[in-house]
């Protein structure tokens, strides 16, 4: 009767577990799908434990497409997160036409008054009349280089776009890949076509997002004519390859065309930054446009329903805050765009400084820019031309992305 | 299905394959070289395990790895990444419960099929049946929309639920054919004597299925421990994803994981398999060849 | 067997209350039944019925509205999800690799195996390499897909391997090109599946008899005559469901694509089980995702239909 035992023991053992469901108690959870940063979240949320008397947690989904399924029917059940993080850019604004999400305009209107947030970082999450998330990070887009590679060509950060090009030619030339860009993960493939976009002509670059300029126009053309061309002079490192970030740690490139999120990761496979490797903006081609970025910024929401919670409107409010800012940049390396905190690290403070005296520009990022819709195919093209990098598939893309693009914008109308 | 009417003497079978063995060695050598393709890809996950991120790297990926040690910061570093601690016990709570309660129904209702006369019989057979027949794809969407509604997603009883339910059918077959074999002289003699239905199933007849019922747990819980689709799409959350889902993360974007973590998990997340299948290799092979799964 | 005083049998029954009578009682006594036994088999009929076959009427259900993100309000749309489908490229793409996923489905898992069963057999140490043959099997499909990732990479082992033996580096991105990346994902397929397909085929080839083999040697047949003639009609059955199982796991596999797909850009085109998931949970059209789960259920059920067919013909033809 052995086996019957076995049989009642599992039987209780699958009521037990079903009975577990969820205890319900009073808690912040944040919700989001950046499993590679929980535990940083985590120690914010430990600190946001201690300074609110709420224990904080935090929920990571993965992947993130698996998350936007979860907030999509969520958001269709009546029943979102009260916290969670997003983009911005078009699935920003498709969540807040819901009218699930709590505008955050007196928050914010306490945050810039306590002098620690800039107003132009709050028009960066504002929609219309209205602000609706805050800063989960705040990361400019930057040239990473390898100073030991630097010192090796005999060059120095470029200023201008002719002092970027022969920098490169002269690592060509010192038998060092200038630069690293990888298809890794299958998300990468817009960097690199969006920042020559920026450095050329930025007002096609914006133009491309609202269905006003083709992507098979000559702007478009000659962006990867350029990028065609660095190809062919072997500027590149592997685009096969899944290891990135260890890539330019390890020399295989060096350039590594980034967020600022990535100085953690680098430093973390070995390079100490300011040391072994610091960061530039890139210069545009037309010394005559202004000093720009692209600005990547995750927002973190409230729904309407977070927003009737004190506890949870405490915690978002600690997360900006002084002291949460401080304990994420330590955790992460992130920055949120808190003026009154640390910056997370040298390069960050550099790059800041940077900013200001060049009073640089921000601009979306494609990625959160380009209808959410046309996002997954397109970069699919985009890596498609890494991958083989010649004019006769920029050709082909350029096609295949404006069919795309013309169908989405004639549906709209 | 056609197997499932032979009746095989496994001993008999490799004695007669012994015999009509004949020692040519070109063959051994040819044999040798064709499993070749089967022991490269195993050589290179061992040798692979043992190596840390900069000897991967730098060496070829077939070669000897130079020390034993990275195995153990290889093993941590992959335990700790993708939180593998939480997946085996989530899968394994799956595995050993869904599959536990799906085999356990699944003989209650082949009891029910063969054993008390009713009309219709092969219609509810014909219904249980037809849980086998769509493809998995088909479940996908109403099920995480039902579940969201719901409110069980993310929750270890949803994720149980749906797998105790895909693994009832399976059983249901392999034990129907088990019981229209067997005989119905004690069963028919303990009702004689005023046995309830109940206790006819539960003192006789399932002490008489153990054997099948072994196999299909088997291969039930193998596969619930395999699933990556239906875990992806219920249970994402961390507290319950299965370990199969967890090892997704060395496809995240912001690891440094190198391919000698990744696959150090993916051995890793393999081992129980590997374990149960050479403890009861000869259930399994039971169960493949009943069910050619 | 013991005496059972209240049990009449059926011929004195009728003889004490009439024909009519006895089919009441019986009939009685069958519904009395059906619920006894359905008591049995609720549990089972309630899971699956909930959990799968409603969501397959629901997703027949969805693949015919139009629904909004988010809100997920559906109204009906008649047929212009399936109208969408012929034509778009994805769609195209992914149904033209669906169809080569079937042939190939079809032919390498029972043909190597079937080769490797017979082979195998005469060898020494047949077992040994039965084993290593059949090892993968017990492998998740996942690992499976990890480890066969890193042997098709740019640096992996198969291009190291293929150096050695052309003597200059190789450099292919298998699972990185369009007219690479499929093979490669098969091949590994068939190394997972072959061994299973193997097992069978060895059990199959072992329940011959020995008899007509005899007989057949006795009239002067060649061995190859014994096999076309008397060897593979007996073994028909087996290869027949051997098959239909290669082909339906082989298609709507969907770990191997998902792990080892990630560096293709054409990854949603590799079959329609992947093009299914990009376009639901990825983009959000959850019914045009439906109306392709149901292409994908049609394909299932013709390639079950022709295994009907084709094992009636097989059984007459065996009889």
């Amino acid at each position: 009767m052995n086996f019957k035992t076995k049989l009642l023991s599992l039987a209780f053992a699958g009521l037990m577990s079903a009975s577990v469901v969820s205890a319900y108690a009073a808690e912040v959870t944040l919700v989001h799908d950046k499993a590679f940063w929980a535990e940083a979240l985590q120690k914010v949320g430990d600190a946001a434990t201690k300074a609110t008397g709420v224990p904080m947690k935090q929920n990571a989904y993965s992947p993130p497409e698996q998350y936007k399924a979860y907030m999509q029917s969520s958001v269709a059940a009546n029943d979102p997160p009260d916290i969670f993080t997003w983009w911005t850019g078009g699935v920003y604004e498709e969540l807040i036409k819901t009218g699930a999400v709590a505008e955050l305009d007196d928050i914010w209107a306490e945050m810039i008054k306590s002098g620690e947030f800039s107003e132009g970082v709050r028009d960066f999450y504002k929609v219309g009349d209205h602000v609706y998330g805050v800063p989960l990070h705040l990361s400019r887009w930057i040239v990473l280089y390898n100073k030991a590679d630097y010192a090796k060509a005999g060059i120095s950060e470029p200023k201008t776009w002719a002092e970027f090009v022969s920098n490169a030619e002269k690592l060509k030339a010192a038998g060092i890949t200038p630069f690293v860009a990888t298809t890794q993960d299958g998300w990468r493939g817009f960097i690199w076509f969006e920042e020559i976009m920026l450095r050329t002509n930025p007002e096609a670059y914006m133009g491309l997002h609202t269905g006003k300029v083709a992507y098979d126009s000559e702007p478009v053309r000659n962006a990867f004519k350029i990028w065609a061309d660095w190809y062919a002079k072997g500027y590149f490192s592997d685009p096969r390859s899944t290891e990135e970030v260890a890539d330019f740690a390890k020399g295989k490139g060096s350039m590594n065309l980034i967020g600022d999120w990535a100085i953690g990761l680098v430093e973390k496979a070995g390079m100490k930054p300011g040391a072994d490797f610091d960061a530039f903006i890139m210069p545009n081609m037309d010394p005559a446009l202004p000093s720009s970025t692209i600005l990547e910024g995750g927002p973190i929401m409230l729904s309407k329903k977070g927003m009737a919670k004190p506890e949870v409107v405490n915690a978002l409010k600690y997360f900006v805050s002084v002291d949460g800012a401080n304990v994420w940049a330590a955790a992460s390396g992130n920055a949120l765009g808190n003026s009154k905190a640390n910056p997370p690290n040298v390069i960050v403070k550099k790059i800041n400084d940077d900013v200001a005296a060049m009073k640089t520009a921000s601009y979306p990022r494609w990625w959160e820019a380009v209808p959410a819709d046309l996002q997954g195919e397109m970069v699919a093209e985009l890596n498609r031309f890494m991958l083989t990098p010649t004019m006769e598939t920029a050709e082909s893309v350029m096609t295949n992305t404006q069919k795309l693009n013309a169908a989405y914008w004639a549906d709209k109308q | 299905m056609a197997l499932a009417t032979h009746q095989i003497d496994f001993a008999a079978i490799e004695a007669k394959e012994r015999a009509a063995t004949k020692k040519k060695w070109p063959s051994v050598i040819v044999a040798l070289l064709i499993s070749l393709i089967w022991v490269v890809p195993f050589y290179y996950m061992a040798v692979s395990v043992f190596k840390t991120h900069a000897e991967y790297t730098a060496n070829n990926p077939l070669s000897i790895p130079e020390g034993m040690s990275p195995i153990v910061d290889n093993a941590i570093s992959a335990w700790n990444t993708a939180k593998m601690g939480a997946g085996f016990a989530n899968s394994a709570l799956y595995g050993l419960v869904g599959a536990g309660f799906a085999v356990f129904f699944a003989a209650m209702a082949a009891y029910g099929l063969t054993r008390i006369s009713f009309k219709r019989q092969n219609f509810w057979f014909m219904l249980i049946f037809a849980g086998t027949i769509f493809p998995f794809q088909i479940y996908l969407i109403p099920l995480f929309f039902a579940y969201q509604k719901v409110g069980i997603i993310n929750t270890h009883f949803g994720m149980l639920l749906f797998y105790t339910a895909v693994c009832i059918p399976f059983p249901v077959l392999v034990l129907r054919n088990y019981l229209n074999g067997l005989s119905r002289e004690m069963d028919e003699a303990a009702r004689m004597d005023g046995a309830s239905e109940f206790r006819v199933f539960w003192s006789i007849i399932l002490p008489n299925c153990i054997g099948p019922m072994t196999a299909t747990f088997l291969l039930q819980f193998t596969w619930i421990w395999n699933d990556l689709l239906f875990s992806t799409v219920l249970g994402n959350r961390e507290e319950v994803r299965s370990i199969m889902n967890s090892l997704q993360i060395f496809h995240g974007s912001y690891t440094t994981a190198g391919p000698n973590l990744s696959l150090t998990a993916a051995l890793i997340a393999s081992l129980p398999a590997i374990v149960l299948f050479l403890l009861l290799r000869r259930h399994f092979m039971e169960g493949m060849r009943v069910t050619g799964v | 067997m013991a005496h059972f005083p209240h049990r009449e049998t059926d011929l004195q029954l009728m003889e004490r209350i009439g024909w009519h009578q006895v089919k009441a009682v019986e009939n009685r006594a069958m519904k009395r039944n059906f619920w006894k036994a359905f008591a049995f088999m609720s549990p089972a009929i309630v899971l699956v019925c909930g959990l799968l076959l409603m969501p397959v009427v629901y997703n027949i259900y969805f693949s015919f509205t139009k629904w909004k993100k988010f809100s997920g309000l559906d109204e009906f749309a008649g047929f212009s999800n399936y109208a969408r489908l012929p034509g778009n490229p994805y769609f195209d793409a992914a149904f033209y690799n669906t169809a080569i996923w079937v042939a190939a489905s079809i032919v390498f898992p029972l043909a190597i195996g079937f080769g490797l069963a017979v082979f195998l057999r005469g060898v020494a140490f047949g077992n040994v390499f039965k084993n290593i043959i059949f090892l993968p099997r017990i492998l998740a499909p996942t690992a499976v897909a990890v480890i066969w990732f890193h042997v098709y990479a740019p640096h992996g082992v198969l291009n190291s391997l293929l150096a050695l033996v052309m003597g200059q580096p190789v450099d292919i991105g298998w699972l990185y090109q369009d007219n690479t990346v499929t093979p490669a994902i098969i091949a590994t397929f068939v190394w997972q599946s072959v061994g299973l397909v193997m097992v069978l085929v060895l059990l199959g080839l072992s329940a011959i008899p020995k008899d007509p083999l005899e007989a057949a040697r006795v009239d002067g047949a060649t061995n190859a005559q014994a096999f076309w003639h008397i060897i593979l009609p007996l073994l028909m059955p087996t290869l027949v469901v051997v098959t239909i199982l290669s082909v339906l796991s082989g298609f709507t596999t969907f770990d191997l694509l998902w792990v080892m797909g990630v560096g293709y850009p054409g990854q949603r085109t590799l079959s329609l089980a992947v093009y299914m998931y990009f376009e639901s949970f990825q983009k959000g059209s959850w019914a045009f995702g439906s109306a392709i789960a149901v292409i994908i259920g049609i394909v299932v059920f013709s390639v079950t239909w022709i295994q009907t067919v084709m094992q009636s013909r097989v059984d007459r033809m065996t009889r």
